[in-house]
């Protein structure tokens, strides 16, 4: 073989992208930080797990289904979402998280030269998912900790593509609401497709928190993801989806992948649709570990931040990577958010009450330390 | 005739390249590539002809199974640089090691040597194809600048402190100098200007209600995945409005920084603490006598990494590992493949009279160059030693003991879990 050239076969703005590396896995950290357990507050999981009939579902699952393929565009799953929110399954795209979902968005309405538009202190994977796809990323600073209405439409122009929402935002938990995204939609007037991430809606107990779905048969620019990793306890299997107007939907089709969901959570999530008394036992548990929280964080003097969703944000007055190095050798995961611009700012995941109780603990020897 | 006044050159984007077959007989040829290649472009010519000597003792040194060599001129505006590639990274570099002198027997490493003499600083790293890349590199000198008036009444900070434009950068970087604020790298602005023109700076400015500079931060690659940050230079009186710029200044640098490659920012030379925004991560003797702290903020989570450690500095790693709450496995390095050969880039600061030795090549005989750079340099009259040894290699390990047999101790860990950096210091 001649010289293998590899620089010059990739892409400028793949090369100049830096690669996301996960955490390693427990048995490594906990060898490494010398614990015997750790509390994961990190990644928002919902500690009450799936509801009990996805439970029954993944527990009566037989191995050797293994060897087959799923049914390749979740059929079954997308009709049963398509009646409860009263949506044409057409207008339905599952993915391998919603991070696929993402994806399957930038790959469909952007070329070089285009651009997204979203917020800078938000879900990352906007911006590193249009990044790696030689899309320029845009963001609009948030005001008073969310998203800025009003300077995200002035950001927009000739070649923004899509813009971004995150509501509630990750990680401040602000939110807008019907009648603000309404407001925004007719202000955008169909000049962008407008995505409103809604991995957290289901936390939402406000009544003024907005029913996308409805604003999409005004606005067929609109598209709304969801999650199955958040409030129905799924993130281990991957899944989250799309809903779009049925033109919309059409297009993004084209450049989803068949066959990326796998067939335990295509089961799973569909025997989640559409839990109330789960969705009821874990916004009962938000409140009840928000509460716990907020304590904390005033014994502490420290400020806390936080409004829709399973986590809350306290300011630290020493650095929140610091923080959660002491944290993690002593058994309790947390978020730094400098990665997240928020420097100084540690998120905490709503857990069970003994992970929140070891968090407090711990939270307050590092601080004692200084 | 009317003679017309040369104009300023334009930096080359094409950088000029070549390559040679290793040896004596093409040694000449190099330099006058090197010495043609550096004058068309604009390059000094003093700059130009140390880089031709570079170039042809490095040639003529090289061995025949080196392959062909090819040489590369780097015009990075506040320095020049040569990068010198090597097909095969199975090289004999002692002759680079400066410590060595008194061992040199042939022409071969006599040259090598006075090549490494030459550079203000060498740095060797893996070439893209495989292989090795020598860079030798020459600072470029600014005639002083003449000293500037700040305006009274500055301030206070109006909005988010900016990426700022040349003349913005120019203009703080003259006040600060005049006010002696920022330290060394708030000096010189046509080196600042320069240094941020090639990627080798980057700042933010804040800028008062009527758009003056009112202070600034800077930050420069250290190491593979860190920055060093300089400052903040403040040009606002002791008071509230001083504290929240220096707090905005530094908030702006992190946001800048944030969700990039850069691992964690380390402040060595500490103008200005900021107190809650930085850990001590290790004290470092200062050149008046004293010390002052090491400080570092890292920009990700750490989920922790291996440690390569000799067994001297074993102790002293543990305990700063169990102080920062770092995850780490500490493990002892295997020994070197090599037996002979080690060599240690070092990187003088004549000014400072301060050198930094790096390891450039791990071998059986690592401890004892380490140990005869160390007396080389102290020789020459460097009040300030120090040694960085990056952790995640395991051949930077043989070095350490070495190092302590001379009288360096270790001062700080930079923590990265990559590799963290050990820093060692006479006197520490």
């Amino acid at each position: 073989m001649k010289a293998f050239a590899l620089e010059r076969l990739v892409p400028a703005h793949v090369r100049a992208f830096e690669a996301y590396v996960p955490a390693p896995p427990d048995d490594v950290l906990l060898r490494r930080f010398g614990v015997t357990h750790l509390h994961r507050l990190n990644n928002n999981e919902n500690p009450l797990g799936p509801p009990p009939a996805a439970r029954a579902v993944l527990a009566r699952r037989d191995a050797g289904e293994a060897a087959l393929y799923p049914q390749g565009d979740g059929w079954h799953l997308r009709r049963t979402l398509a009646r409860h929110f009263d949506l044409e399954p057409e207008q339905v795209i599952l993915g391998n998280g919603a991070s696929e979902v993402i994806a399957f968005v930038i790959k469909t309405f952007c070329e070089p030269g285009d651009n997204i538009l979203t917020a800078d202190r938000t879900f990352a994977v906007y911006e590193w998912m249009a990044s790696f796809s030689g899309i320029e990323p845009r963001l609009v600073p948030l005001l008073d900790h969310g998203f800025d209405d009003v300077g995200m439409l002035r950001a927009i122009e000739g070649r923004t593509r899509v813009v971004f929402l995150c509501n509630p935002n990750n990680p401040t938990g602000s939110w807008w609401d019907h009648a603000r995204l309404a407001r925004f939609l007719a202000a955008v007037d169909g000049r962008a497709i407008v995505v409103v991430d809604e991995a957290y809606a289901e936390f939402a107990e406000a009544p003024g928190f907005p029913d996308s779905f409805a604003l999409m048969r005004q606005h067929p620019n609109l598209v709304v993801f969801r999650s199955f990793s958040k409030m129905w306890g799924l993130a281990g299997l991957r899944i989250g989806w799309m809903a779009a107007s049925p033109p919309v939907a059409a297009m993004v089709r084209k450049t989803s992948i068949s066959y990326s969901v796998n067939l335990l959570a295509l089961e799973a999530a569909r025997a989640t649709v559409w839990d109330l008394a789960h969705i009821a036992a874990t916004q009962a548990h938000c409140r009840a570990m928000r509460a716990g929280l907020a304590a904390l964080a005033g014994r502490l003097g420290l400020e806390m931040l936080g409004g829709i969703g399973n986590f809350a944000m306290l300011r630290m007055p020493i650095p929140d990577t610091v923080v959660h190095r002491r944290l993690m050798a002593r058994g309790v995961m947390a978020r730094a958010m400098t990665s997240f611009r928020y420097a100084g700012w540690l998120r905490v995941s709503f857990g069970d009450a003994e992970a929140m109780a070891a968090f407090a603990a711990a939270l307050e020897a590092v601080l004692a330390e200084g | 005739m009317m003679q017309r006044a040369a104009a300023p050159a334009e930096p080359v984007t094409e950088e000029p390249a070549l390559r040679l077959p290793p040896g004596p007989r093409f040694a000449a040829v190099g330099a006058e590539f090197v010495r043609g290649a550096g004058l068309a472009s604009g390059i000094e010519p003093r700059l130009a002809e140390r880089l031709a000597l570079i170039a042809e003792e490095v040639l003529a040194a090289a061995p025949p199974q080196a392959g062909l060599v090819g040489l590369a001129l780097r015009d990075r505006r506040h320095a020049v640089r040569l990068d010198v590639e090597f097909t095969s990274t199975e090289l004999d570099l002692a002759g680079l090691d400066q410590s060595r002198v008194r061992d040199l027997e042939d022409g071969e490493d006599v040259g090598l040597y006075l090549a490494a003499r030459l550079a203000d600083r060498l740095t060797t790293e893996p070439a893209r194809r495989g292989g090795l890349v020598l860079g030798f590199e020459l600072a470029r000198s600014y005639p002083p600048a003449p000293s500037a008036s700040v305006p009274e009444a500055l301030g206070p900070l109006a909005g988010l402190p900016v990426d700022p434009d040349d003349a913005t950068l120019a203009l703080l970087v003259d006040w600060a100098e005049a006010v002696g604020e920022g330290g060394p790298a708030f000096r010189t602005a046509p080196r600042v200007l320069d240094q941020r023109r090639v990627g080798d700076l980057f700042a933010r400015v804040a800028l008062d209600a009527r758009r003056r500079p009112v202070g600034g931060i800077f930050w420069q690659p250290f190491g593979r995945r860190l920055m060093a940050l300089s400052g903040p230079a403040l040009l606002l009186p002791e008071g509230d409005a001083r504290q929240a710029l220096a707090a905005a200044l530094l908030e702006a640098a992190l946001a800048a920084l944030a969700r990039g490659a850069t691992q964690g920012l380390v402040v060595l030379e500490p103008a200005q603490v900021l107190p809650g925004a930085f850990e001590v991560v290790g004290h470092l003797p200062g050149a008046a006598g004293g010390q002052h702290p090491v400080l570092f903020r890292a920009m990700e989570e750490d989920p922790g990494g291996i440690a390569w450690v000799s067994p001297g500095l074993s102790a002293w790693v543990t305990a700063m590992v169990r102080r920062l709450g770092l995850g780490r496995d500490i493990e002892a390095p295997p020994p070197p493949a090599r037996a002979l050969g080690a060599a240690m880039a070092a990187e003088t600061d004549r000014a400072a009279a301060r050198v930094t030795l790096r390891p450039l090549l791990a071998a059986g005989d690592a401890a004892a160059v380490a140990e005869r750079n160390v007396a080389l340099f102290r020789g020459q009259g460097f009040a300030q030693i120090r040694a960085l040894l990056d952790l995640g290699q395991p051949g930077h390990a043989a070095f350490a003991e070495g190092l302590m047999r001379a009288g360096l101790a270790p001062a700080a860990l930079i923590p990265d879990a990559a590799g963290d950096l050990l820093l060692l210091a006479d006197g520490a």
